[in-house]
C-alpha cells in the first residue's frame, strides 16, 4: 500500500514540475507584474506529494514492509525503532528521497520568503529549481526508485549497516543534506538575479540568509559526521582526508568565501561576477559531491552503490546544469552594473578578497587531491593515492600567513583604512601568546620545523578574537565564529603536538606500561544483546596515583555479519582517553590501541562557536549594522 | 626552469617529511603511510585485516634487516604499485597533482594584485 502511495506521489510530483518549468518560463517573458498564485499552490502540492513520498517510505521501513526492496535491503524486524527510521536515509534511494524531499521544501520556504522581490526574479528562481528537482524526480524513478516491489514478500530483511547504527549518524545525512540543497536555492536564486539584472545590495541581503543557513547546517553536518567517525570507525582522529569527507569540505570552503563575499556586495556593492561564481560552484560542488559519493567511484567507507549508470545520470546531470550556468552568466554578464570603484590595499574588501584568495587555495588543494587519482587512473591507468602527507604538506605551510592576515583583516575599515601605529595592545598580545608558546613547546619532544610559528600564531590568533570581543565594532555572531575558529585551529594543532599512542596485544591480565601510565587488560565478557554479541573488555588505567576504567567493546552482528569495535572514550575538559580493542584469530589475545588526546573535546566545542555565530546572524534582525 | 622549480618543489617537501608527526614506532610511522589494499579506505595501521596484519610484519622485518624508510616503501611499491602509499611522490605522474594548487594560488594572488590599488 505505502509502496503505490509513494511511488504515485512522486509522478503527481514530476507532473507538477513540468508544469511549473513552463508557466515560470512563459510568465518570466511575459511582463505581468505579480507572481500566479497557482505557483504557490502548485509548489506547495509538490511539496506535498514529496513528503507523502518520503514518509511512505519511513512507514515502510517502521512496519518492516520487506514487499519493499528498499526496506528488504537495509532494514530487519530485531532492529531499533530508532534506526528503523534513520535506515529510511542508509541507503542510496532513500537519501536520494531525501534530497529531494529538502529540494522542494526549500523551495516553498524560499516562495514564502520573498514575497517584496520582484516578481521576474522569484519565477526564474523557480524556473531553476524546477529544473534541478525534475532532474532528480526523473533520476529517482528511473535508477533509483525506492518503491520497488518484491514477490514473493521475503520474511525477513538483510539489515542495516550495523557502523551506520549510531545516533550521531543517524542525524547527520538529514542536516548536512539540508546544507548541500540550501546551496541549490543560492545556485537558482544567483543565476536567476544575473537574468533579472538586480544582483546588488538588496539581493545580498536578501540571499545571505540562504548562505547562512547552507553555512550552518553543512558545518554541523561536517561536525557530526567528524565525530562520528571519530569514536565509531575506532581510529581515534577526527578527520582522514577521506574522500567523502573531503567531498564535504569543499562546498565549506566555498560557502565560507562566499558568505564573506555576500557582505561586501551588501555594504559596498561590489564584487558582483565574484559571488556569481562563488554561488554556481558551490553548488556545482555539492552536486559533484552526491555524484562522486553514489557513483561508487571513490574508494571510501561511505559508498553504498556501485551502479555505474547511476554515475553516468548523476555526471550528465551536472553537465548540463554547469554548462547552462556558464551559458548564462556569459550572456547576461553586460545586465551587471559595476560602477568602477578602487579597492584600497588597506580595507576590508580587500581583506575579504585575501580570505576567498585563501579559501580557493585550500578548496583546490581538496579538489585536486580528491578527483586527481580518478583523472590518472582513467588517463594512464596509474593508480596512485592521495592521503594525510599530501594533505599536510600543502596546506599546513599556507596557514601561517592565513592566521596572520585573519588577526587583522577583520578589524579594518570599508572603502580605506590608514596604518596604524604600532599599537601597544597588539605588541602585548604577541609577546604573551609568544610566552605561552614557549611554555607549551618546551613541554614536548615532537615538534617540527613549522610547529613553532604555526603555534604562535594560533595563540596570538585566539587572544586577538578574545579580545576583539571587548573593542572589536564588529557584529557578534562574526566575533562568535572567528573566535571558534581560532580556537579549532589551536586546539588542533596542540592535538596533533601532544597526542600519543601505543599499540599492542595483549591478553587478559596482562599490563602494559606507557608514558607513566599502566593500562591493564581485566577481563572480556561476552554476552548477547538485541542484534549482536558483545564483548565486553574491562580496562583500568592507572596514572601515578589516580586510575580510571574504559569498557571497550566488539560487536558481532549477524544480518549482514559484521564486526565492530566501539571505542570507549573517557573525556574531559583537557583531554580524551581513548580505548579501542579488536579480536585476533591468535587464540586469547586481543589487540588493544590506546590513544592519549588532548584537548580533542576542543575541536567540536570549536567548531559548534562556528556555527552558532552563523545561526546568531540568521536570528538577530539587526545585524546589519558592520 | 622546469629543473629549479623541481628542486625547489624537492627540498620543501623533503624538509616537510619531518613532521610526518608523533609515532612511536618506525613500524607505526610507516604503516599508517600505507593503505589497506582489501579495506574501504583504511591505512595499514589502521586496519586488523589479515592484509594488514601481514603487511605489519614485513615493515617490521625490512626494519630489522636494517633497511632506509626509502628503501622499504620502493620495495613495497615495486610489489604492489603506487597506490599502497599515501604519500605520492613527486614524478611525472604527480608533478601536475602538486602544483596545481600552487599555479592557482600564485594565479589569484596576481588577480587580486590587479585589482587592489596601492596607495
Amino acid at each position: 500500500m505505502s509502496n503505490y502511495l509513494g511511488n504515485y506521489s512522486l509522478y503527481i510530483a514530476l507532473i507538477a514540475s513540468v508544469y511549473l518549468i513552463f508557466k515560470s518560463y512563459l510568465d518570466a517573458n511575459s511582463e505581468n507584474k505579480y507572481l500566479d498564485k497557482n505557483f504557490i499552490l502548485i509548489t506547495s502540492i509538490q511539496t506535498v506529494m514529496i513528503t507523502v513520498s518520503f514518509f511512505s517510505l519511513v512507514a515502510a521501513f517502521v512496519i518492516s514492509d520487506f514487499s519493499n526492496e528498499t526496506v528488504f535491503n537495509n532494514s530487519h524486524t530485531l532492529k531499533p525503532l530508532f534506526y528503523k527510521v534513520s535506515g529510511t536515509w542508509g541507503n542510496h534511494e532513500g537519501s536520494l528521497l531525501l534530497w529531494l524531499l529538502v529540494l522542494s521544501i526549500f523551495l516553498f520556504i524560499f516562495l514564502l520568503n520573498s514575497r517584496s522581490q520582484d516578481t521576474k526574479y522569484k519565477l526564474l528562481t523557480i524556473l531553476f529549481q524546477q529544473i534541478i528537482i525534475s532532474g532528480f524526480l526523473v533520476f529517482i524513478l528511473l535508477t533509483s526508485n525506492p518503491f520497488k516491489m518484491l514477490y514473493p514478500i521475503p520474511s525477513e530483511g538483510l539489515g542495516l549497516n550495523p557502523i551506520l547504527q549510531d545516533p550521531a549518524l543517524a542525524i547527520h545525512p538529514p542536516i548536512l543534506y539540508l546544507g548541500y540543497v540550501g546551496t541549490s536555492i543560492i545556485f537558482s536564486a544567483s543565476l536567476a538575479s544575473m537574468i533579472s539584472g538586480n544582483i546588488g545590495d538588496k539581493w545580498a541581503r536578501h540571499i545571505k540568509k540562504w548562505v547562512l543557513v547552507s553555512w550552518v547546517f553543512l558545518t554541523i553536518g561536517i561536525l557530526l559526521g567528524s565525530i562520528w567517525a571519530y569514536y565509531e570507525l575506532g581510529w581515534g582522529g577526527f578527520w582522514f582526508w577521506d574522500p567523502v569527507e573531503n567531498v564535504s569540505l569543499m562546498p565549506w570552503f566555498c560557502l565560507t568565501a562566499l558568505l564573506h563575499t555576500v557582505i561586501v556586495l551588501q555594504k559596498r556593492n561590489s564584487f558582483k561576477e565574484w559571488t556569481i561564481i562563488l554561488s554556481i560552484t558551490t553548488f556545482s560542488l555539492s552536486m559533484s559531491g552526491t555524484f562522486l559519493v553514489r557513483s561508487g567511484i571513490l574508494n571510501s567507507i561511505h559508498t553504498f552503490a556501485n551502479d555505474p549508470s547511476r554515475g553516468l545520470y548523476i555526471l550528465s546531470f551536472l553537465f548540463i546544469l554547469i554548462l547552462m550556468s556558464i551559458l548564462i552568466f556569459f550572456f547576461n554578464q553586460n545586465k551587471i552594473s559595476n560602477i568602477a570603484k578602487e579597492n584600497f590595499i588597506l580595507s576590508k574588501e580587500t581583506a575579504i578578497l585575501v580570505n576567498n584568495w585563501f579559501m580557493m587555495f585550500f578548496l583546490s588543494v581538496v579538489l585536486v587531491g580528491t578527483i586527481y587519482p580518478i583523472f590518472l587512473e582513467v588517463l594512464n591507468g596509474s593508480k596512485i593515492s592521495v592521503g594525510p602527507p599530501f594533505y599536510n604538506n600543502l596546506l599546513i605551510p599556507f596557514l601561517i600567513p592565513f592566521l596572520i592576515f585573519m588577526s587583522f583583516g577583520p578589524s579594518l575599515k570599508w572603502i580605506k583604512d590608514k596604518l596604524k601605529k604600532l599599537n601597544y595592545n597588539i605588541l602585548i598580545i604577541f609577546l604573551v601568546s609568544l610566552l605561552i608558546s614557549y611554555v607549551i613547546l618546551t613541554k614536548t619532544e615532537n615538534s617540527f620545523l613549522l610547529s613553532i610559528p604555526l603555534i604562535v600564531l594560533s595563540i596570538y590568533l585566539l587572544l586577538v578574537t578574545i579580545k576583539d570581543f571587548f573593542v572589536s565594532k564588529s557584529s557578534i555572531s562574526q566575533k562568535i565564529s572567528h573566535f571558534g575558529f581560532s580556537l579549532l585551529i589551536t586546539s588542533i594543532l596542540l592535538n596533533g603536538l601532544f597526542s600519543n599512542e601505543f599499540n599492542s596485544n595483549m591478553k587478559v591480565g596482562d599490563e602494559r606500561i606507557f608514558n607513566e601510565k599502566v593500562v591493564k587488560l581485566k577481563e572480556v565478557n561476552v554476552t548477547d544483546v538485541d542484534n549482536y554479541k558483545s564483548l565486553k573488555a574491562s580496562f583500568e588505567v592507572t596514572n601515578k596515583n589516580s586510575s580510571f576504567a574504559l569498557y571497550p567493546e566488539v560487536r558481532i552482528y549477524q544480518q549482514p555479519l559484521t564486526i565492530t569495535s566501539e571505542a570507549d572514550i573517557k573525556t574531559t575538559l583537557f583531554s580524551d582517553n581513548f580505548l579501542v580493542f579488536n579480536i585476533l584469530k591468535d587464540d586469547g589475545y586481543y589487540n588493544v590501541r590506546y590513544q592519549y588526546k588532548p584537548l580533542m573535546i576542543w575541536i567540536w566545542i570549536s567548531t559548534i562557536f562556528i556555527g552558532f555565530g552563523g545561526l546568531l546572524s540568521i536570528i538577530r534582525k539587526n545585524e546589519q549594522k558592520y | 626552469m622546469f629543473k629549479i622549480i623541481n628542486l625547489v618543489l624537492f627540498l620543501y617537501f623533503t624538509f616537510n617529511i619531518s613532521y610526518a608527526n608523533e609515532t612511536n614506532t618506525k613500524v607505526d610511522q610507516i604503516t599508517k603511510n600505507l593503505r589497506c589494499l582489501i579495506c574501504q579506505g583504511q591505512s595499514v595501521y589502521d586496519s586488523q585485516s589479515d592484509f594488514a596484519i601481514s603487511m605489519k610484519l614485513v615493515v617490521k622485518k625490512k626494519i630489522n634487516e636494517g633497511k632506509e624508510d626509502k628503501e622499504i616503501y620502493d620495495y613495497l611499491k615495486n610489489k604492489y604499485g603506487e597506490w599502497i602509499v599515501y604519500d605520492p611522490e613527486l614524478n611525472r605522474n604527480t608533478f601536475l597533482l602538486w602544483s596545481i594548487p600552487l599555479i592557482l594560488f600564485v594565479f589569484g594572488g596576481l588577480l587580486i594584485v590587479r585589482k587592489v590599488s596601492i596607495k
